[in-house]
């Protein structure tokens, strides 16, 4: 047996997520002691302002809501081995499906203005991302590259639609009309903007975690993810597994759209929903896809992004640095295990008595 | 000069950076990293062109140092994918979230701007006059009076052309991808050829990226490649390796966003006419993999259950 090393030890404690979050604190402090300010007490104070009384907690985790909802969505589309990265689209998508419905139809009964506006967001992402889905299913089109391409076709089809047929004429260009008063979900926590979607978005959450780990349907997902042969081998309908993964992470995607205009927005405008869709495939990866780690890691995100603002709020540093952290924070994780590794290698080699039984390194082992 | 010349010289203009980009790209595609973080690199690069433009006033400069940054940065992502063997899908994924935030992050800490930064002090890159050219008709306008790094890139579509069929090295990057194996019994060192493809395809990102900023405008603002790495991700994919493939693909869609420029707004509202470029790689996409349908074009994605 070789001893196990130190950092091997370690590392094992700390965990893929834990490892990333301490490098993603060390680079906040760098950064922060880089442009001049102490560390500890800038981060305090963004902190402070992120968590620092209730109404703060209510602000800082309603502004993730949609941002989770969109998670869970690319998150169901990678257990089905269906790497949806089309998310900002769906969004954008699903937004302005909402936003019409909200405006165009109505007042009604807010419970039913609420329903069928979430429907017609979802029904909207649902199809772009399921309509994907059945090109990669029957035609072998890579989902990866078309819905990447998908994402600026519809951001453009979107900011036409706000700039032309759809437009306010009330306002400056690029935005709807506001939508209906019943079809914006009650404040729940007064002077908030922390809104009764927070129970729509938890019973999401259950359903994506029963859905993906306890559902027929989601263990059809995942055995058509980890391995289509043996899936289509045992009778499972491969093509319908990728077509639904797709169509129900675009739906949860464009429900996730449509949260921002119901929940704080009001309306639908061109830059509504600039780069959650990314944000949300990047939880989606650190969260290993899982409805779990993508929770948890999306409420640490929403810590982060809030801190960040504080941190400009205090001292000017630019709250860009949460994007900064959180794509570090992704390529820490993936490249975790890899680094303990050659540490462990290194280590190994350097001393010990058991240098003769040395490996090889494990650089230029693929996977 | 004529509708038609300035048409074909905008398109041969536009073309620039995305087949700069795809040659770049292509030899990761070799070694079978192929990645998602072209449009992050390419974004890096209008930026730090830029910057090292504005500190050093001179073109020159920053075509070097934004191309000796770019080698860095593929160095860091090599060694990110081979030695520390993370998944080149979600390292690149992260790169282009990473580009979007980091040069905003750097544009307001360093010049405290938000959304464009533009200075008289930037150089742009001067056009350069073919002397035996410029007189030709149709010819000499097209051709003549394009940015040096336009003319650098058709000359590597050359010199690419040439190398994928008499050196060892491209035989090596090949085989980098097919055989790793096979490689490394021949002597070869896989990991060292991995990160030299991710050095090329970042070196010429960040220069795509730069004649963005210093070759079609003098200016940065944020997210300016929209979506062109990505593009040229669908050309490196269509392409299946032929270089003149890549050429014409690359040019097709040049002319497509010199057509989504020139179209008149009251034709056709704007956001359509940019979207022609997407369309274009959508429909190529699409008509590409329903005729081969072979599972080869796919991008390479990790495997989330471990």
């Amino acid at each position: 047996m070789t001893r196990p090393s130190v950092v091997a030890l370690v590392g094992r404690r700390l965990g893929r997520s834990g490892f990333a979050a301490v490098v993603a604190v060390l680079l906040a402090l760098l950064l922060i002691r880089l442009q001049g300010f102490a560390p500890l007490p800038t981060v305090l104070a963004g902190l402070r302002y992120a968590l620092g009384d209730p109404s703060r907690i209510a602000a800082t985790f309603a502004w993730g809501l949609p941002l989770l909802v969109a998670a869970l969505g690319v998150a169901q589309g990678f257990r089905g081995g269906m790497f949806n990265i089309g998310a900002e689209g769906q969004v954008y998508s699903g937004a302005l499906a909402a936003a019409v419905v909200g405006a165009y139809l109505g007042p009604l009964l807010s419970g039913l203005h609420l329903l069928l506006c979430l429907l017609a967001a979802s029904v909207a992402g649902g199809a772009i991302a399921g309509g994907l889905g059945w090109l990669r299913a029957h035609w072998g089109v890579d989902e990866v590259l078309s819905s990447l391409l998908s994402n600026y076709l519809l951001i453009l089809l979107c900011t036409y639609l706000a700039n032309g047929p759809l437009r306010d004429p009330t306002r400056q260009s690029g935005s709807t009309r506001n939508v209906a008063d019943t079809a914006m979900f009650p404040v729940i926590l007064p002077h908030t903007e922390l809104t009764a979607a927070l129970f729509l978005v938890l019973a999401l959450a259950g359903f994506c975690w029963w859905l993906a780990e306890r559902s027929v349907a989601g263990y059809r997902w995942r055995m058509t993810g980890a391995s289509p042969g043996f899936a289509a081998a045992v009778g499972i309908d491969v093509a319908g597994a990728r077509i639904s993964a797709m169509a129900v992470s675009g739906a949860l995607c464009g429900v996730g759209g449509a949260l921002l205009v119901m929940t704080s927005q009001g309306r639908f405008w061109t830059g509504i929903g600039t780069g959650i869709g990314w944000d949300a495939v990047l939880l989606a990866l650190v969260g290993r896809a899982r409805p779990v780690g993508v929770l948890a890691w999306a409420a640490g995100y929403c810590v982060l992004r809030a801190s960040a603002r504080g941190v400009e709020q205090a001292t000017g540093i630019p709250a860009e640095l949460s994007s900064v952290l959180i794509a570090v924070i992704i390529i820490a994780a993936a490249a975790r295990n890899g680094l303990l590794a050659v540490l462990a290698d290194r280590l190994r080699r350097w001393g010990g008595p058991d240098r003769a039984r040395r490996r090889s390194a494990p650089a230029g082992v693929r996977r | 000069m004529t509708a038609l010349e300035a048409f074909l010289a905008s398109g041969i203009r536009f073309s620039t950076p995305i087949l700069l980009a795809a040659l770049g790209c292509l030899p990761t595609r070799w070694t079978r990293d192929l990645n998602v973080g072209l449009e992050g690199a390419m974004l890096f690069g209008a930026f730090f062109g830029v910057v090292t433009g504005y500190a050093a006033g001179s073109a020159g400069v920053a075509v070097l140092a934004t191309a000796a940054l770019g080698a860095a940065l593929g160095v860091a992502f090599g060694a990110l994918v081979t030695w520390l063997r993370a998944s080149a899908f979600v390292v690149g994924t992260a790169l282009n979230v990473l580009a979007g935030g980091l040069t905003v992050y750097l544009l307001r800490s360093w010049f405290g701007v938000k959304g464009a930064f533009s200075s008289p002090r930037i150089p742009a890159l001067a056009a350069v006059e073919l002397p035996g050219l410029s007189h030709l008709p149709l010819l000499g306008p097209v051709l003549s009076g394009q940015s040096p790094l336009t003319y650098a890139a058709w000359l590597l579509v050359g010199v690419l052309a040439w190398a994928s069929r008499h050196t060892v090295l491209v035989r090596h990057l090949k085989a980098a991808g097919e055989h790793p194996e096979a490689l490394r019994v021949a002597g070869g060192n896989v990991t060292r050829v991995r990160i030299l493809a991710q050095a090329w395809c970042f070196t010429l990102c960040a220069l795509a990226g730069l004649q963005l900023s210093l070759g079609q405008l003098t200016l940065f603002t944020e997210g300016m490649t929209s979506g062109l790495g990505f593009v040229a991700l669908a050309v490196v994919i269509f392409c299946r390796g032929s270089a003149a493939l890549l050429v014409a693909m690359s040019a097709a869609f040049g002319l497509a966003s010199a057509l989504s420029v020139r179209l008149d707004t009251a034709v056709l509202p704007p956001q359509f006419a940019q979207m022609l470029p997407y369309l274009v790689a959508f429909g190529g996409l699409v008509v590409l993999s329903r005729r081969s349908r072979v599972a080869e074009s796919r991008i390479l994605t990790p495997t989330l259950e471990d």
